[in-house]
């Protein structure tokens, strides 16, 4: 479990890969559309785990930075000109910079009042989204230029389904070694008991306002995601009910494990999807599944998926 | 619960195999020293002007009724509570002005009265916890090869720190899952893992059997007596307290009522008072 991830663990990194590449071609667009949903929404998810399940700070504002990664991602293209190729990881470390700032006042909350704080900044992140009319479009949106990569132009579901898995597969390979280092026992610590981790050395401030900002970073790079296969962008791309369902796939998944919010990106991605194809009279109800799911999962099953699978295995 | 008179060990006099004149109660030799201390909470005196000075190698106890403030005084040196005036010192540093982590870094540990463990991660994790203020940087990123080492020799200091205080068997087992015995002695090893020189131990025998306090004596004897370590300790198990305590300081709403060895505070009048309340009949 600890040191550098073995080989043996990184194989199915590249069997992603590889299908990164490989499936383009043989896949419908609109498969690869919900494939690159999905590679976006684990990268939501696993960062909002970092935040949730492993240091257990219970905030709100993950979206928000979802949202300047996104933003920030097309801006810094077409305002200063910048390729794609700077412009995704400088607006990765502003998001970063942004949590970086949230968490220096909001380390100082637990609880319920840590989640009002980092909520309200997630609606006041969107009602800048939205009045900031000269920079983001305000309401009316973005048009996304298709971003180039070394002159690969993206912008399109095939063309972006490479890059996507890439990157998430750099992303799950980061979040193993963070998750295994001092860092990331760190972070359990400070979720466990403050207290023994104080007692023990580890600066709980410092360590917060750290896992603010990795957390931040991630939706940052989610965000920049966002640009290479969606041709539009408005502020209800950053909205409550995504809070709500990056949420219930960190919760449902199984929280402070790695493959628990993989599992519950893939699963709740894949559902508003099923309800717009196969259940359309339902999508009305959409938030009220949710909610129900959220409020069940959390009842009947508060090790998530993933957990309640894990002591199943370790009980048999 | 107080057995006021236990049978306790033979003891080799007041003051430490060091040398020092522990009868006089100056801060000659003191490694560790509360002066002047006052905590309140409200109307509430927890630390009533409470001194204290503790020899470099010494085993000192720390007792009283419940309430009494003792825990009050750990919480103070961990600096989860400030005290509202006063001065606690440690080798010369001023803990007051510092920050919670800052303390474990002088060389501080403690364990806690309801035991505070990384529920979820497994006892060698928790014990690596325990070694984070004496590894430089918790960062992750760095030459891969050097961290890994780092991380090794840790894991191997881990785990023969569980051999000693017999959990090895329990190594990959999450904390949550021990037993009450086994999570104290996990407490321990945690504290244990930063290599302190100043340990404060608050109620470690509480919920122990006979044996295991036999062998936390024997123990804790061996930290203080052949490592110099310096251990405060609070605990009402008088078993254990008569038996390895150097020095005794008793506390009685917030104040300090008697100090001197487990013979001198045994008969004091003030502490069988605070203990058993006053005789009407005499």
């Amino acid at each position: 479990m600890y040191g550098t991830p073995r080989l043996s663990r990184l194989a199915p990194l590249l069997a992603l890969i590889l299908l990164g590449f490989v499936l383009p071609l043989l896949l419908p667009q609109y498969f690869l559309f919900i494939g690159n949903l999905l590679m976006m929404y684990a990268v939501l998810a696993i960062g909002l785990d970092l935040l949730l399940g492993w240091a257990g700070q219970f905030a709100f504002a993950h979206i928000a930075f979802f949202g300047v990664g996104a933003y920030a991602t097309v801006l810094l293209q077409t305002r200063l000109g910048l390729p794609f190729v700077a412009a995704m990881p400088l607006s990765a470390a502003l998001a970063g910079l942004v949590g970086m700032l949230i968490a220096i006042p909001a380390a100082r909350l637990r609880a319920v009042y840590l989640a009002l704080a980092t909520f309200a900044f997630a609606e006041g992140a969107q009602w800048v989204f939205n009045a900031w009319d000269g920079v983001t479009g305000g309401a009316d949106g973005l048009r996304i230029k298709a971003p180039e990569l070394f002159g690969y132009a993206m912008g399109t579901d095939p063309r972006a389904f490479p890059f996507m898995a890439v990157v998430l597969a750099f992303v799950i390979a980061g979040t193993m070694y963070l998750t295994s280092s001092r860092l990331g026992r760190a972070f359990c610590a400070i979720r466990d008991s403050e207290h023994a981790a104080a007692a023990s050395g580890i600066d709980v401030r410092r360590t917060k306002i750290l896992v603010f900002a990795i957390s931040a970073a991630y939706a940052g790079i989610a965000g920049g995601l966002f640009t290479t296969f969606q041709s539009f962008m408005n502020p209800d791309s950053f909205g409550f009910t995504q809070i709500v369902l990056v949420l219930s796939m960190v919760v449902i998944g199984g929280m402070g494990t790695l493959p628990g919010a993989l599992l519950g990106a893939v699963i709740l991605g894949l559902l508003p999807e099923l309800m717009r194809t196969t259940m359309h009279s339902l999508l009305i109800w959409q938030e009220l599944v949710y909610g129900l799911i959220l409020i069940l999962a959390m009842m009947y099953m508060p090790r998530g998926l993933w957990g309640t699978f894990v002591r199943r295995r370790a009980g048999a | 619960m107080n057995q006021a008179a236990a049978p306790g060990r033979p003891k080799q006099g007041t003051a430490p195999s060091g040398g020092n004149t522990g009868h006089a109660v100056t801060s000659a030799g003191a490694i560790f020293s509360l002066r002047d201390v006052n905590v309140r909470f409200g109307g509430l005196m927890a630390l009533q002007n409470f001194s204290m000075d503790v020899q470099q190698g010494s085993i000192h106890a720390l007792i009283g009724p419940n309430g009494a403030g003792k825990s009050t005084v750990f919480n103070c040196v961990s600096r989860f509570y400030t005290p509202t005036s006063g001065e606690i010192l440690f080798d010369g540093h001023a803990l007051q002005k510092l920050r919670p982590h800052a303390i474990a870094g002088l060389g501080i540990a403690r364990t806690f009265q309801n035991i505070e463990l990384c529920r979820s991660l497994t006892v060698i994790e928790n014990v690596l916890i325990g070694m984070a203020p004496r590894i430089a940087s918790y960062f992750p990123f760095g030459p891969g090869r050097g961290r890994s080492a780092a991380e090794k020799n840790a894991i191997d200091e881990a785990e023969s720190l569980l051999t000693r205080l017999g959990l090895i068997s329990l190594r990959d087992v999450p904390a949550e899952e021990l037993d009450f015995g086994a999570q104290k002695k996990l407490d321990l090893a945690r504290a244990l893992a930063s290599r302190p020189r100043l340990l404060l131990l608050d109620e470690p025998a509480a919920g122990l059997r006979t044996q295991e306090i036999a062998a936390l004596d024997a123990l804790l004897v061996d930290l203080a007596r052949t490592q110099g370590l310096t251990i405060v300790l609070v605990e009402h198990v008088m078993q254990l307290v008569m038996g390895v305590a150097d020095r005794i300081t008793v506390l009685s709403f917030g104040q300090k009522i008697a100090e001197g060895t487990p013979a001198q505070v045994r008969c004091d009048a003030r502490v069988i008072e605070a203990y058993l309340g006053r005789d009407e009949n005499a």
